[in-house]
């Protein structure tokens, strides 16, 4: 008989596990050129957020945590929906997605 | 069990290290994707089923395909993508791994309250509509309005008559 | 009780079909005659030499289809917890549902007249 995920996975497990998906989400912003690799790699950031709360949620017998992932998840798609329709428009001016191109807001 | 989660976890960090290091941005997008199915799976561990669903309504199935569709879109299933400097690219590198240092380090040191719930019923639909429709009201009001503002965005964004 | 391992028979069945699938592949792979050469691997286009790239650019309007299709999909989503709740809420529920429901109209008659959906124009 399986029993439930508290009794067997120590939570510092799945902390861990939140925190280096995080990171890899950090490690892809600054490695990657693409902006549209960069928003997957923040959509994996959110995700890697995501499992905390759920986590801590599941641990102390609360709901609310899992009302935030889902409202988290809601932003998501918004924030998807807005930045993608920028970057085709950023594609149809520059005909590139590299933010590197996008500088010229810097002083 | 303890087993499915470590395979899961495993899984997750894989296809995300993939998704960070797969030259064609198509693949990135596919290696994401399973990254989100395991993530799902994790769910039904942390008994969160509405989460899983949603996450797979969501995330997989919504997000994902619009990502995908941006892609072909732009047509740049081509490794086009021009490379930062080795100098750089370590240094990123050396960055994200410190950060998750200090994290891990930082999270160790925490209390966490390790009481074990007994109730398994929380992830479910009914239990979750019941507390989103008393204590979260308002966020879920003002939810609808964000995607006023995104639908309006995006619309005026995409049109392409406008400019 | 409510436990993971009350999906142990939804993952059995995930694993069977996903078995079954993957093993009918293989299989047939494995079993039918296989012919390779150079004439023979490559696409056949009327005796023309392939050129270019199979994937090519499309239309802006499918993207927004999806875009609005992403949005209306979290939207539905919202659905379910009302629907299983329904009886329950009352018309406090209603209410809320109703405001949110509201919100979305208004977005979709904007985009309906800028003209986002409109196929032919």
């Amino acid at each position: 008989m399986l029993m439930q995920i508290n009794h067997i996975v120590p939570i510092e497990h799945i902390i861990t596990l939140s925190c280096i998906l995080f990171c890899i989400g950090v490690m892809g912003v600054l490695l990657r050129r693409n902006a549209i690799i960069i928003l997957m790699c923040i959509e994996l950031m959110l995700n890697a957020v995501n499992i905390l709360f759920a986590t801590f949620s599941a641990y102390n017998g609360n709901p609310d945590g899992q009302i935030f992932v889902f409202f988290i998840m809601v932003v998501a798609a918004a924030e998807v929906a807005v930045g993608l329709a920028l970057l085709v428009l950023i594609y149809r001016n520059t005909r590139s997605v590299d933010v590197s191109l996008l500088d010229r807001l810097k002083w | 069990m303890q087993y499915i989660f470590y395979t899961l976890a495993f899984f997750a960090i894989l296809c995300a290290l993939f998704v960070v290091f797969e030259k064609n941005p198509v693949h990135s997008v596919l290696y994401l994707i399973l990254t989100f199915f395991s993530i799902a799976g994790i769910y039904v561990l942390l008994n969160a089923q509405f989460l899983f669903i949603v996450q797979l309504i969501v995330y997989s199935g919504a997000i994902m395909v619009l990502f995908l569709f941006v892609l072909m879109l732009l047509n740049l299933n081509k490794d086009t993508e021009p490379q930062k400097s080795v100098i750089f690219k370590t240094a990123g590198a050396i960055a994200a791994g410190s950060f998750l240092l200090v994290l891990v380090a930082v999270l160790k040191d925490t209390q966490q309250s390790t009481e074990l719930s007994a109730m398994t019923d929380i992830g479910l639909v009914k239990q979750l509509g019941k507390t989103l429709f008393t204590k979260f009201v308002v966020p879920f009001e003002v939810a609808s309005i964000l995607f006023l503002a995104a639908m309006v965005g995006s619309v005026l964004l995409g049109k392409k008559e406008l400019y | 009780m409510n436990t993971p391992s009350s999906y142990l028979p939804i993952i059995i069945q995930l694993l069977v079909a996903l078995g079954f699938v993957i093993t009918t592949l293989v299989a047939s792979h494995l079993i039918g005659p296989k012919r390779k050469g150079n004439k023979k691997d490559e696409a056949f286009e009327c005796g023309i030499d392939g050129v270019g790239n199979a994937r090519v650019p499309f239309s802006i309007k499918y993207f927004m289809t999806a875009i609005l299709f992403v949005l209306f999909d979290v939207e539905v989503v919202f659905f379910y917890p009302y629907a299983v709740n329904f009886k329950e809420m009352g018309w406090h529920g209603f209410a809320a549902v109703s405001i949110f429901v509201g919100f979305f109209l208004i977005g979709f008659a904007y985009v309906y007249k800028r003209g986002a959906l409109e196929w032919d124009k």
